[in-house]
């Protein structure tokens, strides 16, 4: 708990002007007041842009929508650890409070960063559904309301990314897609349509950069803000992939 | 549909616990039987030799070097889409990750040290029988002595957290509890391996 300095909090953020420039830090110190979060600090260093020694810089940049960790836009590195900005709450942090961006995925100005990299992953693994008309609503296959409770808990993922910043085998040095899009392909593989499209998914898991570049450090189970039992699914995901497999030898 | 990488990886898991894995615990095995000093394991080394030489050179060169030159050429591979970040994510399984990795350098060049030395050189080249007194003389040299008990140290976790690896890697061992368990047996595991290993090379230097 910072009781240090209940008057102000102290930020160093790490800055960048654009994709390509030098990164570089500045401090800021804004008033505290009660419940306040990373987010609605950023928004005060808005207001007004300048530095702890006085300079008038340009607003940190950053990006947020839903302020309540459902859309994962406001991912972020603070103290050293990939998370949601909206819900990192000042009175449980270290201060100086250090933000970064998260430079797994391409930095576009301050701690905006781009993650496009992952829908694009979700389309590689088919993160949907097909829908061809083949059932009316009423007659279409039913969820066991078991496996609809695990569908339920993976369903939660907001893309956010803090997995893949967490996790050591995905960056620029890898072509590993992440944790988050591998575990996806079990929850439409789970899903009594989307499961006609399971060897799809699987066959392109077993491909470079699938979910054999797992080095299995566990970091992404750790980082995960909404609670995705990220590994547990990971091994599953690997015992279907070895499944298809076999299948793949000796059913041709 | 091919998916190379896929059989690669899963080739490079079963080489390193099957090849790689048995031919430590020979090593293991065959050396503690120094502890019941030069007559004892002068003999297991002789019952060795009793395997017709074309057939060991084939076991030599089939089930030893070459799993390990293709764990070793892979798993460089491996190691290098690795950017460590034990420092902001100083989880107990992400240490072993990096541990993973830093013995398996480790490995690569004493491997290459101790094989060609002994294996190529000594026994291939010069034609010395490897024996309880020339392993005595050659590790009574403290900085040899040294770096062999980190090499067999790093062989063991490597070996041991690569069971664990394994079980997740095909699917094993699904839930965190049965992970956490499997990762604590071979922790303990290793754990005696290391004590036997120290118990052994100890008992040259007495
Ligand atoms: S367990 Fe696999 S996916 Fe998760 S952080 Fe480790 S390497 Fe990445
Ligand atoms: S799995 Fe969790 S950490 Fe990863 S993107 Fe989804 S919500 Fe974020
Ligand atoms: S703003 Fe949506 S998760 Fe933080």
């Amino acid at each position: 708990m910072a009781e240090q300095n209940k008057q102000t909090v102290t930020f160093i953020i790490e800055r960048q002007d654009g994709p390509d420039s030098k990164p570089y830090t500045q401090e800021f110190e804004i008033p505290y007041r009660p419940a306040l979060n990373v987010v609605a600090s950023l928004m005060e260093i808005q207001k007004n842009p300048v530095t702890k020694d006085g300079k008038k810089v340009a607003p940190v940049v950053w990006e947020c929508n839903c302020l309540e960790k459902v859309c994962g836009a406001c991912m972020m590195v603070i103290n050293g650890r990939a998370r949601q900005a909206c819900c990192a709450l000042i009175d449980e942090l270290e201060q100086p409070i250090h933000l970064a961006p998260a430079r797994t995925f391409p930095v576009i100005r301050d701690l905006l960063i781009d993650r496009s990299v992952m829908f694009e992953s979700l389309k590689r693994i088919q993160g949907w559904v097909e829908i061809d008309g083949t059932w009316e609503v009423k007659d279409a296959p039913i969820q066991n309301p078991y496996t609809a409770q695990t569908a339920y808990e993976i369903s939660h993922c907001m893309t956010c990314g803090c997995c893949l910043e967490a996790c050591p085998n995905v960056g620029p040095q890898s072509d590993f897609i992440g944790p988050a899009p591998t575990v996806q392909a079990y929850l439409f593989n789970l899903h009594p349509l989307g499961k006609f499209d399971k060897e799809k998914r699987l066959n392109t898991l077993m491909e470079k950069g699938g979910i054999t570049s797992c080095g299995n450090s566990q970091n992404c189970v750790q980082a995960c803000p909404k609670n995705i039992k990220l590994t547990t699914y990971l091994a599953q995901v690997n015992r279907d992939v070895n499944k298809q497999a076999l299948k793949n030898i000796f059913n041709k | 549909m091919i998916n190379t990488t896929f059989y690669l990886r899963r080739l490079h898991s079963i080489c390193g616990l099957l090849a790689l894995g048995g031919m430590l615990m020979e090593h293991i095995f065959t050396n503690s039987m120094a502890l019941g000093g030069s007559a004892v394991f002068n003999a297991a080394l002789e019952t060795m030799e009793l395997i017709p030489k074309p057939i060991f050179l084939g076991i030599e060169v089939g089930l030893i070097a070459v799993p390990f030159l293709f764990h070793g050429i892979y798993g460089i591979y491996i190691a290098l889409q690795a950017k460590n970040n034990t420092g902001s994510y100083g989880y107990a399984r992400n240490w072993q990750f990096l541990l993973q990795r830093c013995t398996a350098w480790y490995l690569l060049v004493f491997l290459i040290w101790h094989v060609g030395y002994l294996r190529i050189f000594t026994k291939g080249i010069s034609g010395t029988p490897i024996s309880y007194e020339l392993v005595q003389s050659y590790i009574s040299n403290p900085i040899i002595f040294v770096l062999y008990i980190i090499a067999m140290f790093a062989a063991i976790f490597h070996f041991c957290n690569g069971i664990t690896t394994f079980c997740m890697t095909w699917g094993i061992a699904k839930g965190p509890r049965i992970q956490c368990v499997i990762d604590k047996l071979c922790m303990l595991m290793a754990l005696a391996l290391c004590l036997v290993t120290v118990a052994y090379m100890g008992s040259y230097l007495l």
